[in-house]
C-alpha cells in the first residue's frame, strides 16, 4: 500500500474506532433526528406525510442532524492536537480530507439506516419508496461529506465554531437540498413512487458532489498549513 | 498604489451613468406589456450582472492569493465580495420593488433569479462573520479565500438548481430578460451595464485606496513608535 | 393645473408606475450616498489620526517643545496648497 492509503485508513480508522467507543455523534445525531419527527407530527398538525411535505421533513431533519455531526467532527483533532500529528506526516493533506470525508460518510449513512424507517413507521403509508429513496441519500450524503468537511475543518480554528458551522454551511447546501427534495417529492408521492425527472435531479446532484469533492481536493492543502 | 487613476475612472464612471440614465429615461421607448415600470430593469439587471461578475472576480482574486501568498489578492478579492454584496443588497431590494410593482407581491418565489440571487447573497453574507471569528491573520486570509472559491463554484450550481425546482406549471419570467430586446432597449441596457460596471469598479478602486491609507496609518505608527489607541477588537484584512 | 402639467409631460406617469420607479432608482442613489457617508467618516478618522502623528513626529524632530495636535492647523492647510516635490500639484487628489 502506498503510503497515501495508509494515512487515509489510519485516520479513517481512528475516527471510526473513536466514535464507536466513545459514542460522541451518532446516538445524539439519531434522538435528535427521531424527536424532529415528533415535533414535526405535532407542529404541521398531521399523522401522515406525502409528497412535498414528506421529502420537506425528511430532508430538513437529517440536515440539521447532520450539521450536530459536521461540528464535530474535527473536535478532536484541535484538542488532543492531532491536527500537528497529521502536518507531520509526509503525506499529501488531501488524503486527511478524503479520511474525515468518508468518516462523515460512514455517519451519515449510519444515522440514516436508523432514522429513516422510522420516518417510514411515523409518516409513510408504503415502503415502496424506501429502495430509490437509498440512491438518493447516498448522493446527498456524498455531497454533504465534502462540504461539511470543508466547512468544518475551517470553523474549527474559530472562537465561534458552533456557530459558524450552520451558518455558512447552510446556504452552501441549498442546492444540495433542492436537488434531493426534487428527487424525493414525485417517490414518496400518495399513489405510490414516481419518477419525474428523477434522472435529472440525481444528475444535478452528482454534479454537485464532483464539484465540491473537486474543490475540497483543490484546497484542502491551504488549510493544513499553519 | 491604490489611488493611481482613481480620478480618470471616477469621471468615466459618472459620464456613463449620466449617458445611461438619459437614454433610460429620454430615449428608449416604453416597453410594451410593462410599461413605464419595465424602466427598472436597466437598473436592476446590470446591478445583479455585476454583482455576480463581483463575486466571481472575488473567487479567481482567492485563487491568485493561495497561490501566490501575496496579501494583496487577498485584499482586492476582500473588497471584490464587500462591494458585490453591497450591490446585492440594491439587487434585492429593486428586485422586490420591481415585484411589487408587476405582480402586486413585494416577494415571488417563483423567480427563479431572484430566489437564485437570494441564496447566493446569503451564503456571501456569511463571508464576514466567518472572517472575523478567526483571529490568527494569514489564517484568517487563507480560510477567507478558500470561502471564495468555494463560493464561486457554488454560484452557478445554486442556480441551476433553483432554476429547475421551478415548477414547469406557471413558469415567469422578468419580461423579455435579454432574448428579443428591441434594438434601443439591447443598446439602453448594454450602457447601463458599463455604467454599473464602472461603478463597481471605482467604488472597489476607493475602498483598496481607503484601506491602503489606513494601512499607511498603521506603518506610521508603528514607525514612530506610538501605541496605537485603544486598538481594534477584530483582525481585519489589512492593505500595506 | 395638474392635469395641464400631467398633460404637458406624457413620458412622466405620475400615477402607480412612476412611484414604483422612483422608488427603485431612489434606492440605488440612497446606497450610493450612505456609502460615501461612511467612506467620508472613514477619511475623518484618518485626518485625526495623521494630525496627531504629524504632531508626534514634529515633537520628536524638535526635541519635545512642542506637544503633539498643537494648533498647527492653519499651516498644515495652506502647507497642502504648495506644490510637492515631484508629484502632481493639486491637493485634492
Amino acid at each position: 500500500m502506498t503510503s497515501s492509503r495508509l494515512v487515509y485508513m489510519a485516520i479513517l480508522g481512528k475516527d471510526l474506532r473513536a466514535e464507536l467507543r466513545t459514542l460522541q455523534s451518532l446516538p445524539a445525531m439519531t434522538l435528535f433526528a427521531i424527536t424532529t419527527f415528533v415535533i414535526f407530527r405535532f407542529g404541521l398538525d398531521r399523522t401522515s406525510l406525502s409528497g412535498s411535505l414528506a421529502a420537506g421533513v425528511l430532508w430538513a431533519t437529517l440536515l440539521f442532524a447532520a450539521i450536530l455531526g459536521i461540528n464535530r467532527l474535527f473536535v478532536a483533532e484541535r484538542e488532543e492536537g492531532g491536527f500537528d500529528a497529521i502536518r507531520l506526516a509526509p503525506v499529501d493533506r488531501t488524503t486527511v480530507f478524503a479520511a474525515k470525508a468518508s468518516a462523515l460518510l460512514v455517519y451519515l449513512v449510519a444515522l440514516e439506516l436508523v432514522v429513516v424507517p422510522v420516518f417510514a413507521v411515523f409518516f409513510l403509508d408504503s415502503a415502496a419508496a424506501l429502495l430509490p429513496l437509498t440512491l438518493v441519500l447516498l448522493l446527498a450524503d456524498l455531497g454533504l461529506a465534502a462540504t461539511g468537511t470543508l466547512i468544518s475543518s475551517m470553523a474549527v480554528n474559530s472562537s465561534a465554531r458552533d456557530l459558524l458551522t450552520p451558518l455558512v454551511l447552510l446556504p452552501l447546501v441549498v442546492p444540495l437540498m433542492i436537488a434531493a427534495s426534487g428527487a424525493s417529492e414525485p417517490l414518496l408521492a400518495l399513489g405510490g413512487p414516481g419518477y419525474h425527472r428523477f434522472g435529472t435531479w440525481l444528475a444535478v446532484l452528482g454534479l454537485y458532489d464532483l464539484i465540491f469533492l473537486l474543490v475540497g481536493y483543490a484546497v484542502f492543502d491551504f488549510l493544513l498549513e499553519d | 498604489m491604490y489611488g493611481k487613476g482613481l480620478r480618470p475612472l471616477s469621471i468615466a464612471t459618472v459620464a456613463a451613468l449620466v449617458a445611461a440614465l438619459s437614454l433610460v429615461f429620454f430615449y428608449v421607448p416604453l416597453d410594451a406589456d410593462q410599461g413605464f415600470i419595465q424602466k427598472i430593469f436597466y437598473l436592476h439587471v446590470p446591478l445583479a450582472i455585476v454583482a455576480l461578475v463581483g463575486f466571481v472576480v472575488g473567487g479567481v482574486f482567492a485563487i491568485l492569493h493561495l497561490r501566490s501568498g501575496d496579501s494583496r489578492w487577498d485584499a482586492y478579492s476582500y473588497v471584490s465580495i464587500h462591494m458585490s454584496v453591497i450591490f446585492g443588497v440594491a439587487v434585492l431590494i429593486t428586485g422586490s420593488i420591481w415585484a411589487k410593482a408587476s405582480w402586486g407581491h413585494w416577494w415571488v418565489w417563483d423567480e427563479p433569479t431572484l430566489v437564485s440571487f437570494l441564496i447566493v447573497f446569503l451564503m456571501y453574507a456569511t463571508y464576514y462573520p466567518f472572517r472575523y471569528a478567526i483571529e490568527d491573520r494569514e489564517r484568517q486570509a487563507r480560510y477567507a479565500s478558500v470561502f471564495a472559491i468555494t463560493a464561486g463554484a457554488f454560484v452557478p450550481l445554486n442556480f441551476m438548481a433553483v432554476r429547475m425546482a421551478e415548477s414547469l406549471v406557471h413558469p415567469r419570467t422578468f419580461g423579455t430578460a435579454n432574448g428579443g430586446l428591441p434594438g434601443e432597449m439591447m443598446f439602453t441596457f448594454l450602457i447601463s451595464l458599463v455604467a454599473i460596471g464602472l461603478l463597481w469598479t471605482t467604488l472597489v478602486k476607493f475602498e483598496l485606496t481607503a484601506k491602503s491609507a489606513s494601512g499607511q496609518l498603521k506603518r506610521l505608527r508603528r514607525a514612530l513608535d506610538v501605541p496605537t489607541p485603544g486598538g481594534s477588537s477584530r483582525v481585519a484584512p489589512e492593505v500595506s | 393645473m395638474l392635469s395641464l402639467l400631467l398633460a404637458a409631460t406624457p413620458a412622466l406617469p405620475l400615477d402607480e408606475a412612476g412611484k414604483y420607479v422612483a422608488g427603485a432608482y431612489i434606492v440605488f442613489l440612497a446606497l450610493i450616498v450612505v456609502y460615501v457617508a461612511i467612506m467620508a467618516a472613514k477619511l475623518q478618522r484618518i485626518e485625526r489620526e495623521l494630525r496627531e502623528l504629524a504632531g508626534f513626529a514634529e515633537s520628536r524632530a524638535n526635541g519635545d517643545q512642542a506637544a503633539p495636535g498643537r494648533g498647527s492647523e492653519e499651516q498644515s492647510i495652506s502647507d497642502s496648497f504648495a506644490p510637492h516635490g515631484a508629484e502632481e500639484a493639486a491637493p485634492y487628489e
